[in-house]
């Protein structure tokens, strides 16, 4: 009856493994499925009940409820259990180990991008390495980059961050005539510099977006996104009158952390639930939106609803804007909205679901090309038809 | 400096058609005569570019050609500067490696490592990439180096540099020139035989452009909308009925009753946004609109010397000029309306006369530059080649910084 495409059914088998037997208000999920970073086999992580990333998002920018608070205890009691069992495990995994708890250090921080952290990580294994030439180093690297792709399938800037990265490894080892620890150095050095170069690269965003924000205007942001954020905060600092309008964002809820944000630089804030977009667009003179990943097409992949908001704006002819860093571009070319792995978040309803009904839990979608108006990278301000230009000269 | 602020003066109190090739003049003669000093000629003469440059653009705010042209020589200072910059880093590693005692007494040549000058030797200026988001900036570090060899050397580049960009702006000009030529070496691609073509106005290109198709043999007919309240298409339906074309004469109010029988729409445009919007003369949207309305493709004929960089948002982009309302109306008959004497002291009656309408992105099938046919969404990679991103705002600025 619901047989719509070969992805139904793919769908399907994953939730049967999610859903425990009862009933449940918010899952302290089961202990199988619990996203520490000891988890050695990567088989594991696609029946992953959520994902890492939208956890991590929810907890720099959600609302922190009870049950999460509970959650998460939980979750930093078993992750102290389990970790001595890995340090037994030989060298291998132990340097695997090393890299994804370096990137969890370094993705706790709210301000760090993804992309960032994965670098730093990646930035710690060269440090770390006892290789002596550049073959054995870019293996070595090849190895760590796939382990943390691995742990985290759903997590769009990381992949990207890993591939930018070694890329430039790739491209750099090219110039043989370097002997190999000055190479190695300056791997490391650049590695670190960009942080800087992703700090910087949202000033540039915000920079080139201040023209488009005029006195009057009213803004549409759906969820919270440190690059919009940083958009409207200079566009504050620069006394433009806006104000704006913020979707609440559930399940994380994370349009109230904005709204916060925005009324303490006294920017007039009207926060709605996602269900009254459509009711408010016809004020609405921009849609601002973040993206956690750009695809191959020009297309993002963000929040649930973005698509939702975008289709709405489309049709009552306002502009979409998208705010995102060039390193965000990834080699995907998703054709619907099941065509990317499943990024699962559980939902809490606030009452007791039985466990017949069926719970939509993705935290993402897809958003088409042809419905955005202009992607603001730190490339400058682009149509969605440069993404692919872009990655076809980085791949080629 | 006077000769050239004489030059200025003439220039901005005949601001006319042709700007864009007397703005590359008065730039090129600003050049030559600005003297540069041994270091940072570069610099210099960015900074007498902005400075005229910023009068050009305040004169004339809605002649988009000049701010264009402004920065197409900027761009071009930047990039001799480039390349010559490399030229020398180049000839500096070669010496390095020949003797390489003396090398280790000067600080930071041996830091030239092998991938910095791979990188400089890279000598155009690209727009920032996805390749280059982790390198280094090469250039500004090896610029101090260059300086501290020999002065003999110095003298010489700054003739060059003064020399190279003359004669980049001299091929810029004659690419303005040439661009009517360029366009219309492409008309036989585009329209074939007994094709019904619309117009709107009268453009130089478009008359060319037909022209040029009529050379080869093609026999189609035009449909000309007279371009209200000039009247421009009358002249135009003239010049094509002199060639030999049929020629169809129409209101701009009958181009939704006539385009179901056209073919294909070409229009001239006053510059291109870019966004691949397009600042056309009035009643442009409401062709772009039939057009799409009957799916009939809209192709729009513009030289790369009105490809702006700016977008249609920017407060710097004044998208319209009102004209003078004696275009539309007799002063004689109307007179007692709009007479602010009469009644509350305001006149009834206002007239307003646009010079200009925007025609949104969407609705262009196909843009035709001098560099060949192109997709509205494929603009940003002209300007990308053309402009540098610290150019958008000509102002001149003690402390030059992103």
């Amino acid at each position: 009856m619901w047989h719509r495409s070969a992805s139904f059914i793919l769908d399907k088998n994953q939730n049967d493994t999610v859903y425990p037997a009862d009933s449940v208000t918010l899952t302290p999920p089961p202990p199988s499925s619990i996203s520490t970073p000891q988890n050695p086999n990567p088989n594991l992580n696609r029946n992953m009940s959520m994902s890492a990333y939208y956890q991590t998002r929810a907890a720099h920018h959600g609302v922190v409820t009870s049950d999460w608070l509970a959650q998460s205890q939980e979750a930093a009691t078993r992750a102290v259990v389990t970790g001595g069992q890995e340090i037994v495990d030989g060298g291998k995994s132990g340097r695997a180990f090393s890299v994804i708890d370096e990137f969890n250090n370094w993705r706790k921080q709210p301000d760090l991008a993804e992309a960032v952290a994965a670098i730093r990580a990646l930035a710690a294994v060269i440090r770390n390495s006892e290789a002596k030439t550049m073959m054995e180093l870019e293996i070595e690297l090849k190895k760590a980059s796939d382990s943390l792709k691995s742990w985290d399938t759903t997590s769009i800037s990381l992949t990207a961050g890993c591939d930018l990265f070694m890329r430039y490894v790739t491209r750099t080892s090219a110039l043989e005539y370097e002997d190999f620890n000055s190479a190695r150095s300056r791997l490391i050095e650049r590695a670190e510099k960009f942080g800087e170069i992703s700090y910087k690269a949202r000033k540039i965003i915000a920079m080139l977006s201040q023209d488009f924000i005029f006195d009057g205007c009213t803004i549409l942001v759906h969820g919270f996104s440190r690059v919009v954020m940083e958009v409207l905060k200079m566009a504050a600092q620069n006394k433009k009158l806006f104000r704006v309008l913020c979707t609440e964002g559930r399940p994380d809820r994370s349009g109230l952390r904005l709204a916060n944000e925005l009324a303490k630089l006294d920017v007039p804030v009207k926060l709605l639930i996602d269900s009254a977009v459509a009711y408010t667009m016809d004020e609405v003179d921009m849609v601002f939106v973040g993206a956690d990943g750009v695809v191959e097409s020009g297309g993002i992949i963000n929040m649930m609803g973005t698509y939702q908001i975008a289709l709405v704006a489309h049709s009552m002819n306002k502009p979409v804007y998208v705010a995102a860093e060039s390193y965000k571009f990834a080699r995907l070319y998703p054709l619907d909205q099941k065509d990317m792995g499943p990024a699962l978040r559980p939902i809490d309803f606030g009452v007791p679901i039985p466990s017949k009904v069926e719970v939509e839990t993705s935290a993402r979608d897809y958003t088409p090309p042809q419905y955005l108006t202009l992607l603001f990278t730190d490339l400058g301000v682009l149509t969605p038809s440069v993404v692919s230009d872009e990655l076809i000269q980085l791949y080629l | 400096m006077p000769d050239t602020q004489a030059l200025v003066m003439t220039f901005l109190t005949s601001l006319k058609n042709a700007t864009a090739r007397q703005t590359a003049e008065l730039l090129r003669s600003v050049i030559s005569q600005q003297r540069v000093p041994y270091t940072n000629q570069a610099g210099a003469l960015i900074d007498a570019v902005k400075a005229v440059g910023e009068q050009l653009i305040a004169a004339n705010p809605v002649e988009l050609a000049v701010g264009n042209i402004v920065r197409r020589v900027l761009h071009i200072i930047r990039e001799e500067d480039l390349s010559l910059t490399t030229a020398a880093i180049g000839e500096l590693n070669l010496s390095a490696v020949s003797d390489d005692e003396n090398d280790d007494d000067r600080d930071g040549n041996t830091t030239l490592s092998a991938a910095a000058v791979a990188a400089a030797a890279r000598s155009t200026l690209r727009p920032p990439s996805l390749q280059t988001l982790l390198e280094d900036t090469p250039v500004s570090a090896a610029v101090p180096q260059t300086s501290s060899s020999g002065a003999a050397d110095k003298s010489s580049r700054s003739r060059k540099l003064k020399h190279d960009v003359i004669e980049a702006v001299n091929e810029l000009i004659q690419d303005i020139v040439t661009c009517h030529e360029q366009i219309a070496e492409q008309a036989v691609e585009h329209i074939h035989q007994n094709e019904v073509i619309l117009t709107l106005g009268s453009s130089r290109t478009v008359s060319e452009f037909l022209f040029a198709a009529k050379e080869k043999k093609r026999s189609f007919r035009v449909f000309v909308a007279e371009g209200a309240p000039r009247y421009q298409g009358h002249l135009l339906a003239k010049e094509l009925v002199a060639r030999g074309l049929q020629t169809t004469l129409i209101t701009d109010s009958a181009v939704f009753a006539m385009i179901s029988r056209v073919n294909m729409v070409i229009v001239g445009a006053h510059a291109v946004m870019a966004n691949g919007g397009v600042i056309a003369p009035v009643g442009m949207n409401l062709v772009a609109l039939a057009a799409q309305k009957h799916a009939v493709p809209f192709v729009v004929l513009a030289g790369s010397h009105k490809l702006c960089p700016l977008y249609p948002h920017n407060p710097e982009v004044l998208l319209n000029e009102l004209r003078s309302p004696s275009e539309l109306l007799d002063f004689g008959e109307f007179s007692d309306c709009m007479d602010f004497g009469s009644g509350s002291g305001s006149p009834l009656l206002h007239v307003v006369n646009p010079a200009f309408d925007y025609v949104p992105p969407k609705l262009v099938s196909l843009f035709i530059t001098d560099a060949g046919g192109h997709n509205p969404s494929y603009m940003y990679r002209l300007i990308a080649d053309y402009y540098s991103a610290d150019d958008l705002v000509v102002q001149r600025r003690a402390i030059a910084g992103n």
